[in-house]
Formats: C-alpha cells, sequence, structure tokens
C-alpha cells in the first residue's frame, strides 16, 4: 500500500537524517579534530556495551545492572591494587567479579524471574555492594601503566574506540554468522517454539547475561584508568545510554527484530549528538522570549530520555504495521 | 409444542472461519426453554467455536442469531451474560489470586452501589448461597487459583444455577468430576428444566447424553449433520454420525496389515509416569517401517505423554529405549541427539516463528549440520530450505519471507520440514493437520507413508478417528493417562475404537484423594503477621542494643520518615497490582517537591503560596503519571522501558528549572506542618495513616480498585468479563503519581530543602517495600496494610543502621539486599502457589 511504502521510507530515512544533522553539527563547530576524537572515549566504553546489550535485547531482554556492575569493578580494581597487587592481578580479579555478577544475573533469568524485574534488583545489589565495600571512597593514584589503557591510543584511535570497534566486529559474527546468533532471533520471536524446536534456551541466556557482565567488568576497567581512580559510582546512569543506543538503532525491544548494524547506527547517532551538542555549549536566546537556554549534560540527558521513548513507541508502531 | 412460540435460542446458517479453516459452515441450532439440547462430535467438529459464539467470545462471519425471537449480536461475554446466557467453560480463564466469591461476582459485573462502592455482603451472600448448593465446604474467601478443577467447575455451574439463567452451557462439565458430582449435576439440570431454563450440554460420554439429553445435535467438520430426539438413535448411530457414514465404511481398508516380527523396534517406551499424574505407567514400542497411531481425546494425556518423551517435561518415572539403546533425556537438545523429533500440537504459540524467514524456520533445529565450521552458512541455510521447500510442495514466494504470510498448511509443512532436517529415527507427530487445509492434508498423509517406508518409526497423535484409522499400521488408545488398548485398524470398526477411548465414569477415587492433599489451610494473612513479628522483633533489639533509639526525637524522626516511604510506597503499590511497574516515581517526586519549592519561593504571602504549590505539586505529579501510563498504553511498549525514559526526563527538567540549585529558606509555616499536631498525632503521620485508608478504600471497596486487582490478577480474564486495561492503568498511573507527589512535599517541608539529587533510588526501596510487603511483583496480589509494614519495617532498618553505626554507605546495600530477597521470595511464593 502507498502509505506503508511511505511509512517504510520515513523509517529507513530518519536514523540517517538524524544521523547527517550530527555529523553536520560536529563538523560545523570542530576545528581541532584530534580533541574531537578523545571525545569519544566515553561513547566507545558505552558502545562496547551496547554490543553485547543487543544480543540480550534480540532474546527479548534486557540488563539494566551493567552500570552498577561497572561501579561494583572499578570498586574492586581500586581495592585490590591498593592492597598492593599487581594491576594485571587486580584485572583478573575484576573480570572474575564481573563474570560472577553476571552468572548470576543469568541463574535469576534462567529461574524464571523477568530480565527487567531480576537485573532492576541486581542493579540496586550491585550499586549498594560497591558502595558498601569501598565506603564511598575513591581510590586515586593509580600506576601510569594502567591509567595509559583508558587515556592512550594504542592503535592509532583511542582505545576505548578499538575497544567498541572488536566488541562490535566480534559480536557480528556471533550474532548473524553463528548458530548461537541464529538461536537469539528464534527465542526473541518466539521463546516457547524455541524450546519446543530444542533451542538450548537457557544456557543461551545464561550466556548472555554472563558475557553481558563480564564486558562490563572490561569496561570498568578502562573506565577506571580513563579517570585514573577508581570511585564507588562509576557507570552511573550509563545502563540507561547502552538501551539508548540498542534502541535508537531499531532493535525491537520486545526482541526478535534488529542486529548490530543498526546497533552501530545507533551509537553513531548517540555519540554524535552528543559531542555535538557539547560543541554548541554557548547560551541561545529562544526567539520567542528573552531566556537563555544553554544546551548543557542535563539537556543532554532530557534528550536522551525522550529518544529512548520516541523510538522505542516508533519501533512498536511499525513492527505492529508490517505485521497487518 | 414448541412450534407455536419462537424458541429459546436460534441460531441460522451460522459461519466462522479461521485462517486455514472452515471452523463452522451454515449451522443452524435451536434450543427450546425447558430443553436439554446435546451436541456431540469429535474434536475439531465445531463445537468449541459454536459454544464461542453462543457465548459471545467470537462473533459469527455471517449467520444470525436469535434470543426468544429477537436477533442478538454480542459484543462480549458479558452482554451475552446479560441477557441470561452463562457458559461455563471447560478450562475456564479465572483470577487466581482472588477470591472464589469475587471470581463469580465479577463475571457478571460486581454489584456496587453509590459511588461505586462494591457490595461485599451480597457477594458473600450469593457466592455463599452457590456453594451451599454444593453440599461440599468450600471456602468462598481462599483464592480462586487454590480450587481444583472440580471444584471450579462446580461452583461457577452453582453460581449459574443462583443466577437464573435462561440459557446454561455447559461444556464438557463432567471430565473433572466424580461419579458422586456428576450426579449432582444432573440433578441440578433436571431442576433448572423444570424451571423452563434452556441447557446446551457438550460431552464426550455416550452414556451421560442418553441419561439427560432430549435432543442431539451431531457436528462433523463444521458442519451440522444430524439433529434428532434421544429416542431415535443409539449410542452405534451416533458415533455413526459422529465419525461419518461414508468414511467409516472406507477407512481401516487402506493400509495392510504388517508383519511386525521382522521390523526391529526403533522407540521403546516402559513405564512412563508423569509427576503431576496426568499419564500412567505407559509402555509402547514403535518400530522401523511402520505408523504409529495414537488416538485419544483432549486431556487424555497423549500430548503430555509426547512432550515428556522429548524431554520437554520431567517423568517422574519409566525407561527409554532408542534404537536398542537405553537413553536418558532431560532436555529437547538431547532428545533431538537421540534421534528424536516432535512436531507440536499448536503451531501458531509451539511451532512457528511469524516474523522470522522460512529459511530461519526451516533450518533452525539443523543449524549443527549446516554449518562450516563455528560460522553458520547461509548458503548452505538456503539451499538445504530451497530443497525441502521443493520436496514438500511448499507454496512461498522465496526462502527469505516472513513465515507468517504463508497459508496455515505451508506452514505446517515448513515445521515438518525442520524436523526432518534432522533426520529423525523416530517422528512424533501431534496434530499435524489441525487448522490445515485439505490439499496440504494428503500431502502431509502421504508424506507420513513415504517417512515409515524410508524406515522412520513415525507416531502419529490425533484426536481425528479417520486420520489415524486411514495412516496408521496400528494404533494405540489413550484414555483417562493410560493405554486403553491397541488395534490394527484393518480388523476393527471405527465405532470400537471411539468407545474404547471415551472415559469411564466412576473411575474418580484418585481424583478426591488428590483433592483433599491440596486442602492445606487457607492463611489469608501469613504475610502481614510474619511481617509484623520482623517489625516488632526489631524494635526490641534496637531498644535493647541502643540507647537513644527508644528516645522521643528518635522515635518522632523514625515516624516521619516512615510516613514519606508509607506513601510512596502505597502509589509504587497501585501501580504493581495493576501488573505494571513506574520506575521513575522518585524523579517525579522530586520534580513535584521542586515545582512546590519554587511556587513557595515566589514573592507573594505564604498563605498564598503554600496551597498553591501543594497543588501544583499534585498537578505535576497527577499529570506524570498520567503521561507515563498514556506513553505505555498508546506506544504498547513495556511500563519499565517507558519509566526508565521518563525517570531521566522528569530529573532533567528539575534541574532544568532549578538551574541545579538548592531551594532553601522555605516559609516556615510550611516547614512545620509535618511536626505539628493533628488530632494528636503527628502531622506526616496522620497524612500517611489518610493516605493509607484512601488507597485501602479504593482497593478494597470501590469498583475501579477491584478492576486494578483484576488487571493485575490476569490480563486475559480481565478482558473476558470487559474490564478495560486502558482505563484501569491511566487510574493506576494517576493515584501512583499523585502520592509520588504527596510523598514529595512531605519530604520537602520536613528537610526544608530541595536539591536536584532529591528522591535519587527512592523508586527501588518503594518497590522493595511493596514486595517485602507481601505484593506480587506481577501484579493482583497483596494489601496496603502488607505495604504500610513493609515500608515501616525498611524505615526501622534504616533507623537502626544509624543508630548502629553503620557506615552510610551500607544502607543501599541493605536495600539492594532486601530488593533481591524480595523478588526472590516472590519467586518462591509463585512456585509455592503452583
Amino acid at each position: 500500500m502507498n502509505s506503508s511504502a511511505f511509512r517504510r521510507a520515513i523509517r529507513f530515512l530518519l536514523p540517517w537524517t538524524l544521523l547527517l544533522l550530527a555529523v553536520a553539527l560536529v563538523a560545523s563547530q570542530t576545528n581541532r579534530p584530534a580533541a574531537v576524537l578523545n571525545m569519544w572515549r566515553p561513547w566507545g566504553e558505552i558502545g562496547a556495551l551496547a554490543a553485547v546489550m543487543t544480543a540480550i535485547v534480540l532474546t527479548g531482554g534486557i540488563d539494566l545492572s551493567v552500570g552498577s556492575i561497572v561501579a561494583l569493578c572499578s570498586v574492586t580494581f581500586g581495592l585490590i591494587w591498593q592492597e598492593g597487587w599487581s594491576p594485571i592481578t587486580a584485572a583478573a580479579a575484576t573480570l572474575a567479579v564481573g563474570f560472577a555478577a553476571g552468572a548470576l544475573n543469568g541463574i535469576l533469568v534462567v529461574w524464571g524471574i523477568a530480565p527487567l524485574v531480576a537485573t532492576l534488583a541486581t542493579m540496586a545489589f550491585y550499586s549498594g555492594l560497591a558502595m558498601a565495600v569501598s565506603h564511598g571512597v575513591r581510590v586515586a593514584g593509580l600506576p601510569e601503566s594502567f591509567t595509559e589503557l583508558g587515556q592512550g591510543s594504542g592503535l592509532v584511535v583511542p582505545n576505548q574506540l578499538t575497544l567498541f570497534l572488536a566488541t562490535l566486529a566480534t559480536a557480528w559474527v556471533v550474532v548473524h554468522h553463528t548458530r548461537f546468533g541464529r538461536y537469539l532471533y528464534a527465542i526473541g520471536e518466539n521463546r516457547l517454539a524455541a524450546e519446543f524446536a530444542a533451542v538450548p534456551v537457557r544456557q543461551v541466556e545464561w550466556t548472555l547475561y554472563t558475557a553481558s557482565g563480564t564486558m562490563a567488568a572490561v569496561v570498568a576497567l578502562v573506565y577506571t584508568a580513563r579517570g585514573g581512580a577508581a570511585v564507588p559510582n562509576a557507570g552511573a546512569g550509563i545502563e540507561l545510554q547502552t538501551i539508548a543506543c540498542v534502541v535508537l538503532g531499531g532493535t525491537r525491544v520486545t526482541g526478535g527484530q534488529g542486529g548490530l548494524g543498526r546497533t552501530l547506527l545507533g551509537v553513531s547517532i548517540m555519540s554524535l549528538l552528543d559531542i555535538g551538542l557539547q560543541f554548541v555549549s554557548r547560551k541561545i536566546y529562544l526567539p520567542w522570549s528573552d531566556l537563555p537556554w544553554q544546551i548543557n549534560a542535563n539537556v543532554r540527558l532530557l534528550l536522551v530520555g525522550a529518544l529512548v521513548i520516541g523510538v522505542a513507541i516508533w519501533n512498536e508502531r511499525a513492527a505492529a504495521a508490517r505485521r497487518l | 409444542m414448541h412450534e407455536a412460540s419462537p424458541p429459546l435460542l436460534e441460531l441460522v446458517d451460522i459461519t466462522r472461519r479461521f485462517p486455514g479453516v472452515l471452523a463452522l459452515d451454515g449451522v443452524s441450532f435451536r434450543l427450546a426453554a425447558g430443553e436439554v439440547h446435546a451436541v456431540v462430535g469429535e474434536n475439531g467438529a465445531g463445537k468449541s467455536t459454536l459454544i464461542n459464539i453462543i457465548s459471545g467470545l467470537l462473533p459469527p462471519d455471517s449467520g444470525v442469531m436469535a434470543l426468544g425471537g429477537e436477533s442478538v449480536a454480542f459484543a462480549n461475554p458479558v452482554a451475552a451474560r446479560r441477557r441470561g446466557i452463562v457458559t461455563v467453560h471447560q478450562e475456564a480463564e479465572l483470577f487466581g489470586s482472588l477470591s472464589v466469591a469475587e471470581n463469580l461476582a465479577l463475571e457478571q459485573g460486581l454489584p456496587t452501589g453509590l459511588a461505586g462502592w462494591v457490595r461485599w455482603r451480597q457477594i458473600h451472600d450469593d457466592a455463599r448461597r452457590a456453594v451451599a448448593l454444593l453440599g461440599e465446604p468450600i471456602e468462598i474467601r481462599q483464592p480462586a487459583g487454590r480450587l481444583s478443577v472440580a471444584e471450579r467447575h462446580m461452583t461457577q455451574i452453582a453460581a449459574a444455577v443462583m443466577q437464573r439463567a435462561r440459557i446454561l452451557v455447559l461444556d464438557e462439565p463432567t471430565s473433572a468430576l466424580t461419579a458422586g458430582e456428576s450426579k449432582w449435576l444432573f440433578a441440578q439440570i433436571k431442576r433448572l428444566q423444570s424451571a423452563g431454563v434452556g441447557i446446551i450440554y457438550i460431552s464426550h460420554r455416550q452414556e451421560e447424553i442418553f441419561q439427560i439429553a432430549d435432543r442431539i445435535t451431531v457436528l462433523r467438520d463444521g458442519q451440522r449433520v444430524w439433529t434428532g430426539s434421544r429416542q431415535s438413535i443409539d449410542p452405534s448411530g451416533l458415533v455413526r454420525q459422529m465419525v461419518g457414514r461414508h468414511r467409516a465404511e472406507t477407512m481401516g481398508h487402506a493400509a495392510a496389515p504388517v508383519l511386525l516380527t521382522k521390523r526391529q523396534p526403533r522407540l521403546q517406551v516402559d513405564g512412563f509416569t508423569a509427576a503431576n499424574g496426568r499419564f500412567t505407567n505407559i509402555c509402547l514400542t514403535a518400530h522401523a517401517g511402520e505408523v504409529l497411531g495414537i488416538y485419544g481425546l483432549v486431556g487424555s494425556g497423549r500430548s503430555e505423554f509426547a512432550s515428556a518423551v522429548f524431554g520437554l517435561e520431567k517423568p517422574s518415572g519409566g525407561r527409554l529405549t532408542i534404537d536398542g539403546q537405553h537413553v536418558t533425556i532431560t532436555s529437547p537438545a538431547q532428545a533431538v541427539a537421540a534421534g528424536l523429533a516432535y512436531l507440536p500440537e499448536d503451531r501458531l504459540k509451539q511451532g512457528i516463528f511469524r516474523e522470522l524467514t522460512v529459511r530461519a524456520n526451516t533450518v533452525l533445529s539443523a543449524l549443527r549440520s549446516l554449518a562450516r565450521g563455528p560460522l553458520a552458512s547461509t548458503t548452505l541455510e538456503r539451499a538445504a530450505t530451497q530443497g525441502q521447500v521443493a520436496a514438500l510442495n511448499v507454496k512461498c514466494r522465496d526462502t527469505e519471507q516472513p513465515i507468517g504470510q504463508l497459508s496455515g498448511g505451508n506452514q505446517q509443512k515448513i515445521v515438518l520440514a525442520r524436523w526432518l532436517l534432522t533426520r529423525p529415527a523416530v517422528l512424533i507427530l501431534d496434530e499435524p493437520t489441525r487448522g490445515v487445509d485439505v490439499g496440504a492434508k494428503s500431502e502431509i498423509h502421504r508424506l507420513l507413508r513415504a517417512l515409515a517406508a524410508g524406515g522412520t518409526a513415525v507416531v502419529l497423535i490425533s484426536s481425528d478417528l479417520p486420520e489415524v484409522m486411514e495412516n496408521s499400521d496400528r494404533i494405540i488408545v489413550f484414555r483417562s493417562g493410560e493405554v486403553a488398548g491397541e488395534f490394527q485398524p484393518a480388523l476393527v470398526t471405527p465405532e470400537v475404537i471411539a468407545t474404547s477411548a471415551l472415559p469411564v465414569v466412576s473411575s474418580a477415587e484418585a481424583t478426591l484423594d488428590s483433592r483433599a492433599l491440596r486442602r492445606r489451610a487457607f492463611q489469608p494473612w501469613r504475610s502481614e503477621i510474619a511481617l509484623a513479628a520482623a517489625i516488632a522483633g526489631l524494635f526490641v533489639l534496637l531498644a535493647l542494643t541502643t540507647h537513644s533509639f527508644f528516645t522521643p526525637e528518635n522515635l518522632r524522626g523514625l515516624l516521619a520518615n516512615a510516613a514519606v516511604w508509607t506513601i510512596l510506597s502505597l502509589g509504587a503499590a497501585s501501580i504493581i497490582l495493576a501488573g505494571a511497574i513506574d520506575i521513575s516515581l522518585g524523579s517525579l517526586l522530586a520534580l513535584s517537591a521542586g515545582i512546590a519549592g519554587l511556587t513557595l519561593k515566589l514573592p507573594y504571602s505564604p498563605s498564598a503560596t503554600i496551597p498553591l504549590g501543594m497543588l501544583a505539586a499534585l498537578a505535576v505529579g497527577i499529570g506524570g503519571g498520567l503521561v507515563n501510563a498514556s506513553l505505555t498504553l498508546f506506544g504498547r511498549v513495556n511500563p519499565i522501558v517507558i519509566t526508565l525514559g521518563t525517570m531521566t526526563i522528569y530529573r532533567g527538567l528539575l534541574i532544568s528549572l532549578t538551574g541545579g540549585e538548592t531551594v532553601t529558606d522555605l516559609p516556615i509555616a510550611f516547614v512545620n506542618w509535618p511536626s505539628s499536631r493533628i488530632f494528636g498525632v503527628q502531622g506526616s503521620v496522620a497524612l500517611s495513616t489518610l493516605a493509607a485508608i484512601g488507597v485501602y478504600i479504593w482497593i478494597s471497596h470501590l469498583r475501579s480498585g477491584r478492576h486494578v486487582m483484576a488487571i493485575g490478577a490476569s490480563v486475559t480474564a480481565a478482558r473476558l468479563v470487559g474490564i478495560s486495561r486502558t482505563r484501569t492503568w491511566l487510574m493506576a498511573f494517576t493515584v501512583g503519581g499523585f502520592l509520588a507527589a504527596l510523598a514529595g512535599v512531605l519530604e520537602l517541608s520536613q528537610t526544608g530543602a530541595m536539591q536536584s539529587g532529591m528522591g535519587t533510588g527512592y523508586e527501588l526501596q518503594a518497590i522493595a517495600a511493596v514486595v517485602i510487603g507481601g505484593v506480587s511483583i506481577s501484579g493482583g496480589r497483596g494489601s496496603v496494610l502488607g505495604v504500610c509494614l513493609g515500608a515501616l519495617l525498611l524505615s526501622l532498618i534504616s533507623n537502626g543502621l544509624v543508630l548502629w553505626q553503620v557506615s552510610p554507605y551500607h544502607n543501599s546495600l541493605v536495600t539492594g539486599s532486601l530488593l533481591l530477597t524480595a523478588v526472590l521470595a516472590d519467586l518462591a511464593w509463585r512456585r509455592l502457589d503452583q
């Protein structure tokens, strides 16, 4: 039908239009590209989490606890290093903690607690744990050999971007070119039928949440290295930005549709928008009043919230229209 | 006699089509007052569709339905009920966590008085009278989910009797009843009959039909094939009508008797018994090269048996041997590895992935063999799919088309292809041709024969007798979870097989025993009592271990804190009880408080700004709740995703408004009131008590509140009785937002300052309090008292942490642990209830 063709065109064009706008915005403001590249560091971390989150969302699940696991892992690293262990030992322990936290999420989900509820509970639990073991104190003065991990550019681009691209590529292969990836779509589309088709649903789900926890630990290391200190509220709100990237790209929150290409798009839009808006930091006088209006961190957060809702609804609507 | 006045109910030329099947094809039906009219037919003959149309669950595609001569069209079951048509379904949807009495009342719309005030006394009296009719002591205040199937049926029938129905539709009413209970039912039917009620009676049990029916209508393949009085037909004649004379004569001769002695057994099942008693001690063998038919009525345990063999359910005992090797199967993946394949009964729910491609649907179970090393290969997958599409003659545009666009028969062929690709030793098919057009049906039948000829053991489960007769080499009949007999289709008539599948009436002593076991003591307030004990214990412990606990200042502070928590938790509870969740409440609390704070700072007199500020805050709360509900409902997105977004939006709005600065120096009158005395108690305590009473009245005594509970208990059942989710959720979220704003105003006046970080993480604590208070996280179960106690316990714990000089950083850990414990406890409750 005509209107559905129109809708499809809009649906295809909208994200790319947004992306183009964001690129134009950044480009128009920049005269120091190197500085811009550095501004991508946090987005590399978010992007790496988003790559794993995409796989989870494809099954119709979600992991709200990634931010809290980042905090818990950051604190773990700091405390173990403070005890006099080498950064490598501390990093290994951190990864183990992330793995364990993710594994617990996986167990709760496999037991039959809805992923939203399970990870909402562990989100509170892990961040509480991070506060409790650290007593809210940050561990600063980390050695340069370690901070290089989050501040250096080992392979031409900032390490975070390398991490993001490597994770994205790995996840892309796993999701789009392995048996495991095929299972994700089947589970997200119809969990019961997947069980009847002999898909190992529980193993897949446990693996996903464990992978997500482990990736959060990796991100925690990079995050801690970037800031030069282990902080108990590291990664606060990062889960929202991660989910925003996945949803904004067009992966459906109820599962079964989407992919990593879309997540790359989502991360690009979000990061460019965020970075672009950071350039527009001078006060704007709104045309119909004398009120000064400034785009600050808070307004950016507002935009993220609105975008997540808008795109989630948009995708759900589009999927419903396709079904008719 | 019936011709003098118009019949009670008349259906003329009713047709109803489902995708791929014509469920009812021009069926006409008449029911006279005071008549018992039995409707019989095999499974799939169209009986359920007919009942669903009469009871208002489905509209007919064409045809006329008239009630006492007046043409009617029902929009929903409630409308049919208002006209006196009461239906007792075989498997009724009910509100498991609501009481028996309320379930009975909701089916006809809750009786209410002024302003939607629910008449509980009338509801309980009605229910008690209905139960008295049963002569069985059923506690009408216990949750309906605790009733056994028989008790559910009996109470529903009793309620229908009490309701002065004009037409009573009974769908397999005796399938779960004992002989004594059936006798009671027949006595009730006689009574209603003499009172002029028309009764439509659906049953597989011939002896019952010949005992109570006045007239009998036989349906076959969606058409009415025979109607007449009971006296004009005998049982074997009735079976012949059900099965079809023409087919009854020709079938059974298609397959020649097979010499099984030479064939090697591929699947051997020894003494399979279900943990839940759905089947017991099943022994059977399927040989290479044969089609083994399994015939049984719905509920005879055949599908349960098949899914246990396939590892989907755990049997409590029995041995499984495949190709001479003993195997233990605990998951479908193991079953596939052992050479089993199972085509499930319900294609749409258990078989296909609607929006995935034909290719993805075809290759899903055979991905291991279609891979290149660790990587999946689209090329190999496509080739395999194209091979199957050609071999099974599937009509589709291409292999990348979503399977949902195919017809039912072609979808079924794809699901079958999925299993053929695994090259199974044993292929079990459960109702493979249900909802499949005639052409595809015979193609599937031919395919089964070809597979068997190729050496596969094919097990064909079906409740379609001609299908089993025509396509099987041997037939095993399931009856009430047991093997009732084994037949050679060439040597017996369909009547023999149909008769052997009919359940025996008096096999019900076992159900009595199991029912006695289920009758655990009913303790409505157990979680509240446990909470109260925990609070008292903690109170004593704190009083004994610290000096500063039992002092007026500390207790006042404790109560002030508890007041905020109680109000916010009540708000969260309103939403959770309705089956939703709202994690923006903390931000909404802060935003409302911020608006109030900014209004209070306006350069006018406090007597103007205080009421104005409060009103503004409450308006913001209500508005925020409405926004959350609207986005969720009209965007059709999970409320957690929506409120995750609005959480940041509300917080962001607050920071934009205040510029991130702290608002202090509020008017003295505003800061003072929570600690001033109202009716002899602290103002904050009075306010929270008022809120609790208000929510209690709403939830327990007003129609809209009961609808909130009903939606949370079961969305499906709520739709059947005509409760709108949109209206109910809007209401619940509005109440939630209002209470969050109230908590915000209280918090603002108690702290006397407004920071932009106010209320961060409060939503999680409130959810923890609610779940600890015994509210089910999925909705429909919980009490206001429990929520208040949960909030009190949480405040007591945080007070204790301060007094015991635990580092404040442990506070959030305690909250997190509590929430986690609560979620686990909720899971444990659910498991226990099952």
